[in-house]
């Protein structure tokens, strides 16, 4: 067999445990009928780096956040007299590329829900396929249960999905640079844009922010620092909260910059309160 | 052949009428029951030296970027930089058709001033409206151009900035009377921005005086922003399904604004709520005056070939009267509802046919007065533009106004060299095809 067909008999055989399980209450009854399943092998799933967040993708979002669905990511979460979510997402994972954050933010905030967003699909696949295999792997402790993944446009589509003020956490683990200066309005952090993660994000709600790119970082940090509705953390701060430690070395990225002694540059940005209206 | 106009306006009196010919303004004013022509504009801005500049710059930016490198001869003596006159680039055979807009004209809100955005130099003109001048009423005062090509453009409600919206998404604000900015994103962030393009941008006021701006986009949205505070993103309006095209912001109510777009719903809201109070489906009504134009873009089309798109291009309102009225691209049809201002739900009132296509529409809301362009590619002889006037509860044709308007016009075009055009030079008229997604990219 080439590499190729054995790529894409692996892929099918993933799809069809994802469509069957990807939004099951997995728990004991599950479990009788798969047998532990591997965890998902990255080199199937390889595509290339950069997306246009400008392209008219093929893309699933509801047409307000009251139309969301939420229950099928997190069925663990089901009240089961009221069939509703006993609780919303609080926590974004805004390009979360192969997951790995969303993985040891996991048991860090058992009972949040958190939601990773990536726009390649091969990638977001892949983080499906690894969430539930995690989620059958930890049945027992019922492992994983408050994480998913939804493929989407967060540049253009972040506020039909969650409400004003819902989230308490934002994560921007290491954006495509886009370093081209014409390519810059394509930067996930943009003076326009930070409007909008000021209206999802609640007061007191942080953005977090990694790169290995010195450059985007001192551009993160401008905009961030020039948005009146942000307001940069201490160091020392950072070295309190245990998201930062997470976050440096838990993503994908952040052990690639480790394993080839790279820098990892850090800034983090609370919202602060809407000032008196003119 | 004449050119049909692409866009008309008229102020809020109805004494002034001003009307777009590809590159050009034409002003009329009433007089009696006729108008008669009282000035012009054409943008002729010749736009290779414009050009030119560019690529100046970027061959300085080139060759300061070689210098760097330090070109080097074997024996490690350096080159000298070989210094070419820049070319200006030439568009090549079966290049696209380059067309120089005047789009979105639009009236200060003390009707002082007429807006336009250009397509040449991707520039806001403004000018003043000079009554007193009996040649030519328009007075040219700025001509601020942009980054990205404008779509849209309002005023503050103050009138002192000019509120331009891009179609690569950005918003910006400028005070009308300062100097013309040279590099508007060093020196003028945007205010406000969407990752989309921008189809309309619209001003409200609350109960207390503050001030809102409204943004409308091809994703959907309609986003309601404070201002001049417009870091504070106050809500989104959802409901639309479809892009965007129009909002409309009437007088006689202080919380309902209309809007309008791909779907085939009007759409009211309460924006102060945040509320959707009525959709008003216009599908049955549109049918029978649908198209071959309204067929999908074969390669959207299905195998019967029966794929519809239609949609909104506008929605006008008068000042003391609750209707609203609307057409829907490239249909001979124009429709009046009835708005219930407490409730906002919206009925059927009049629907009035034209001989030809509908190409613009524009009210002069104080007169109660409707003005629309016609498409009169396969009817020469009739009229370019009719004005309507309200009867009892009804707008009629204003005949003899209309006739006399029409002499009018075809008297100050006659000899116009850029109206008269062959049948292949005219000019998009409906350009809201582009704006449906079909979800190309799938990955």
């Amino acid at each position: 067999m080439t590499i190729n067909t054995r790529r894409q008999t692996y892929l099918a055989e993933k799809q069809d445990h994802r469509k069957e399980l990807k939004h099951v209450k997995i728990d004991e009854s599950v479990i009788e009928k798969v047998d532990k399943l591997s965890l998902p092998q990255k080199r199937f799933y390889r595509q290339r780096a950069h997306s246009n967040p400008f392209s008219d993708h093929q893309l699933d979002y509801p047409i307000s956040p009251d139309h969301m669905d939420w229950s099928k990511l997190y069925p663990h979460f089901i009240d089961s007299e009221k069939k509703e979510l006993t609780k919303e997402v609080t926590i974004a994972d805004i390009g979360c590329g192969y997951g790995g954050l969303m993985i040891d933010l996991s048991p860090a905030f058992p009972d949040k829900l958190i939601l990773g967003m990536e726009i390649r699909v091969q990638v977001t696949n892949y983080v499906e396929d690894r969430i539930i295999a995690l989620r059958t792997n930890h049945t027992k402790e019922n492992g994983y249960q408050n994480i998913n993944v939804l493929r989407g446009n967060a540049m253009k589509f972040l506020p039909n999905f969650f409400h004003k003020a819902q989230l308490e956490k934002i994560f921007f683990c290491f954006p495509d640079p886009h370093f081209k200066q014409r390519k810059h309005k394509a930067r996930i952090v943009t003076s326009t844009l930070l409007s909008e993660y000021a209206y999802v994000l609640k007061e007191g709600g942080i953005i977090y922010t990694i790169t290995d790119v010195l450059d985007l970082h001192n551009w993160m940090v401008t905009h961030l620092e020039g948005h009146p509705l942000f307001e940069r953390l201490s160091e020392d701060w950072e070295s309190q909260d245990k998201c930062v430690s997470i976050m440096r070395y838990a993503t994908e990225e952040g052990k690639k910059v480790e394993r080839n002694k790279g820098d990892k540059y850090v800034a983090c940005f609370v919202r602060l309160p809407i000032p008196e209206i003119i | 052949m004449l050119h049909p106009f692409q866009s008309v306006l008229l102020n809020r009196d109805g004494s002034l009428l001003f009307c777009v010919v590809k590159n050009e303004i034409k002003a009329f004013k009433r007089d009696g029951n006729a108008y008669v022509t009282c000035g012009e504009w054409v943008d002729d801005l010749d736009k290779t030296s414009l050009i030119q500049e560019k690529v100046v710059m970027e061959q300085k930016r080139q060759l300061t970027e070689n210098a760097a490198k330090k070109l080097k001869t074997n024996d490690g003596e350096s080159v000298p930089q070989p210094k070419k006159k820049a070319k200006v680039p030439k568009p090549g055979v079966g290049a696209p058709p380059v067309y120089q807009y005047i789009r979105n004209l639009g009236l200060s809100r003390n009707g002082k001033m007429l807006l336009g955005c250009t397509d040449s130099d991707k520039a806001a003109v403004i000018f003043d409206i000079d009554l007193d001048n009996d040649k030519n009423i328009l007075k040219l005062i700025k001509r601020q151009p942009y980054p990205k090509r404008p779509n849209a453009i309002t005023t503050s409600i103050d009138d002192k900035d000019l509120i331009l919206a891009d179609k690569f998404g950005d918003i910006y604000a400028m005070p009308i009377q300062n100097d013309v900015v040279s590099s508007i994103n060093e020196e003028q962030a945007p205010i406000s921005g969407h990752v989309s393009m921008l189809t309309d941008v619209n001003m409200v006021k609350d109960s207390e005086g503050k001030q809102y701006l409204i943004s409308t986009d091809r994703d959907e949205h309609i986003r309601i922003s404070h201002y001049p505070q417009t870091f504070i993103v106050d809500k989104w309006l959802f409901g639309h399904e479809e892009f965007v095209s129009t909002v409309c912001v009437p007088e006689w109510s202080d919380k309902l604004i209309l809007s309008a777009g791909g779907d085939k719903y009007i759409f009211s809201w309460n924006w102060k709520a945040g509320t959707l109070l009525f959709k008003f489906d216009y599908s049955d009504l549109i049918e029978k005056f649908l198209t071959d134009d309204h067929l999908a873009p074969g390669r959207f089309q299905n195998e019967q070939g029966n794929i519809i798109e239609y949609s909104v291009s506008k929605i006008v309102t008068l000042k003391n009267l609750p209707y609203i009225t609307f057409f829907v691209e490239a249909t001979k049809i124009l429709f009046v509802l009835k708005v219930d201002v407490d409730t906002g739900s919206l009925s059927f009132h009049q629907s009035l046919e034209f001989q030809d296509k509908i190409v613009s529409l524009a009210s002069a809301q104080d007169a109660n007065t409707l003005c629309i362009s016609l498409d009169n590619r396969e009817n020469q002889e009739a009229d370019l533009i009719k004005l309507l006037s309200l009867e009892g509860d009804k707008f009629v044709e204003q005949m003899d106004t209309n006739s006399n308007l029409a002499k009018t016009i075809r008297s100050a075009l006659e000899s116009d060299p850029v109206a008269n055009v062959e049948l292949d030079e005219i000019y998009p008229l409906y350009n809201s095809l582009s704006m449906r997604k079909h979800g190309e990219h799938f990955s």
